[in-house]
């Protein structure tokens, strides 16, 4: 179980570091595991034998042009393409810390308890911002209001959103702006304690200053968290990423140090993609 | 490996600054050529109205990488370019401060040659034909192996700077030992010996924009490796 310890996030946020951090090693312990797979809508074939390692404790963005399935690929980690009717990854397997996410005995709920997912738009429920934040736990079963108000703290901390909201934790959280909003969805899904936190596009509705305290926050939570982001904002992946990957027409082209994917591809449809070429 | 695509931008106000930045460097490097030829020429053939259009030119040349620079921050600030289109504003702008220090190699064999030329000519001005056309030969090379993309060529160019720092060493003593057996010549020898420098230094420099060349093209930097295989 991973414990938040993010004390030393203090808001507001810290100015964005342009150095990137060091990047830890490739090959180190995996955390999902992507195996030969295969994904389909109905008929209709979306992903071509995707294969992919995603490192622990480190962020890892998805790019490529629309449609390349970047997004049903981040989906499949949470098993959130079970709620579409003729969903399903036809060959291969996912792994999680070893273990098959589609196995019969594995629990959806506690999955996506365990990988945690923050989409395009945000999405508050209409609530209380305290309440926002507790609903994970309630549903889970944490009834002790000792226990609710720590971990509502510390995920509001952790999402460098407290000192904004401490003072109007029972307003609605639909007074919140975009980018509070959002950090309010990434608090929520903090408040779980997940391993992993799937991003959607996260930033893409957000002004400048709000989509930096959310790449600010992203850089932050790597050190406890393991990250995926779907994004299609180039500079953005270059930004707060550690590895990325490259789609395009459902197969994964190009995989590696975000540094060397934006310095020096190894692949021609990777540099012609990211340099404007095409897509 | 490292690659230099070749299809256009989907975004054409890109396309378009990346090829102004280029010709723009393409103009710098013939201008500077120019300028070299001039002040060579100026020297040998004793012709001031030459050597003083090399010092002229100058400035307009200076002009030009100021533009190179802003230009290639403006294509940073505005287009955040990656990959090769990144290697190429760095090496275009790294270029530009080679080009300009090339030329003011040229200024500087301008003024020595307005100075020689108000003297007696000194047959031992001979001396220095083979490292002009050594340092020349290196200066166009590099600058075709960068219009041309061809990193191979632009390696071949690296070595070449050793011959050219002998032959710089052999002309000194050479003018040395002049001025031990003729004083009465030791201004005259010394202006020479400084236009040997200042062709040395021309090796230098287009050595410099070869291994930019090599940065572009195959995103290696290629620069110091003497000094890292020797610690």
């Amino acid at each position: 179980m991973v414990v938040m310890e993010n004390e030393k996030i203090t808001h507001p946020a810290p100015p964005l570091e342009l150095q990137k951090p060091p990047e830890p090693e490739l090959r180190q312990p995996v955390m999902i595991n992507v195996n030969d797979v295969d994904f389909c809508y109905g008929t209709h074939q979306v992903l071509f034998d995707v294969n992919l390692e995603i490192p622990p404790r480190a962020v890892t963005a998805f790019i490529g042009p629309s449609g390349c399935g970047k997004t049903t690929l981040l989906r499949c980690f949470n098993r959130m393409n079970d709620l579409i009717d003729g969903a399903r990854i036809s060959a291969g397997s996912i792994r999680m810390e070893g273990r098959d996410i589609h196995a019969p005995e594995v629990d959806v709920v506690d999955l996506r308890r365990r990988v945690g997912m923050v989409f395009q738009k945000s999405n508050p429920f209409p609530k209380s911002i305290y309440e926002n934040v507790a609903y994970g736990l309630r549903v889970l079963g944490v009834n002790k209001k000792s226990q609710i108000n720590e971990a509502v703290e510390k995920s509001l901390r952790a999402s460098a959103l407290w000192d904004e909201v401490k003072d109007r934790l029972d307003s609605s959280a639909y007074g919140l702006s975009g980018g509070q909003q959002q950090r309010l969805c990434i608090a929520r899904a903090l408040a779980v304690e997940p391993e992993v936190i799937l991003m959607d596009e996260p930033c893409s509705a957000l002004d400048p200053i709000a989509t930096a305290k959310v790449e600010e926050l992203i850089y932050q939570l790597r050190e406890n968290f393991t990250i995926v982001i779907v994004t299609h904002n180039m500079q953005q992946a270059g930004r707060c990423s550690n590895y990325t990957a490259f789609f395009y027409l459902g197969r994964l082209i190009e995989f590696g140090a975000t540094s060397k994917i934006f310095s020096n591809p190894s692949e021609r449809q990777t540099e012609d993609y990211i340099t404007g070429r095409f897509g | 490996m490292a690659m230099l695509s070749e299809s256009k931008h989907t975004l054409g106000t890109f396309e378009h600054a990346l090829e102004n930045l280029r010709n723009n460097v393409m103009m710098m490097a013939s201008q500077t050529e120019r300028s070299l030829n001039r002040a060579l020429k100026g020297l040998m053939d004793r012709d001031d109205k030459l050597a003083a259009l090399a010092i002229a030119d100058d400035e307009e040349i200076d002009q030009l990488e100021k533009q190179i620079d802003k230009d290639g921050i403006e294509l940073l600030l505005r287009f955040q370019p990656v990959a090769s289109d990144l290697r190429r504003v760095v090496s275009a702008m790294k270029l530009s401060s080679n080009l300009e220090r090339i030329a003011d190699q040229a200024t500087n064999i301008a003024r020595k040659a307005l100075k020689l030329n108000k003297h007696p000519a000194l047959p031992e001005i001979l001396l220095l034909t083979p490292m002009q056309d050594h340092a020349i030969a290196m200066f166009r090379d590099s600058v075709d192996a960068y219009v041309r993309e061809d990193a191979q060529a632009a390696r071949a160019i690296i070595p070449q700077d050793d011959a050219l720092d002998k032959m710089n060493a052999q002309v000194s003593r050479q003018l040395i030992d002049r001025m031990a057996r003729d004083p009465e010549q030791l201004r005259g020898y010394i202006n020479l010996m400084f236009v040997a420098r200042h062709l040395e230094r021309v090796g230098d420099h287009a050595t410099n924009i070869a291994e930019d060349a090599v940065y572009a093209v195959a995103a290696e930097d290629i620069r110091h490796q003497q000094v890292a295989a020797r610690a």
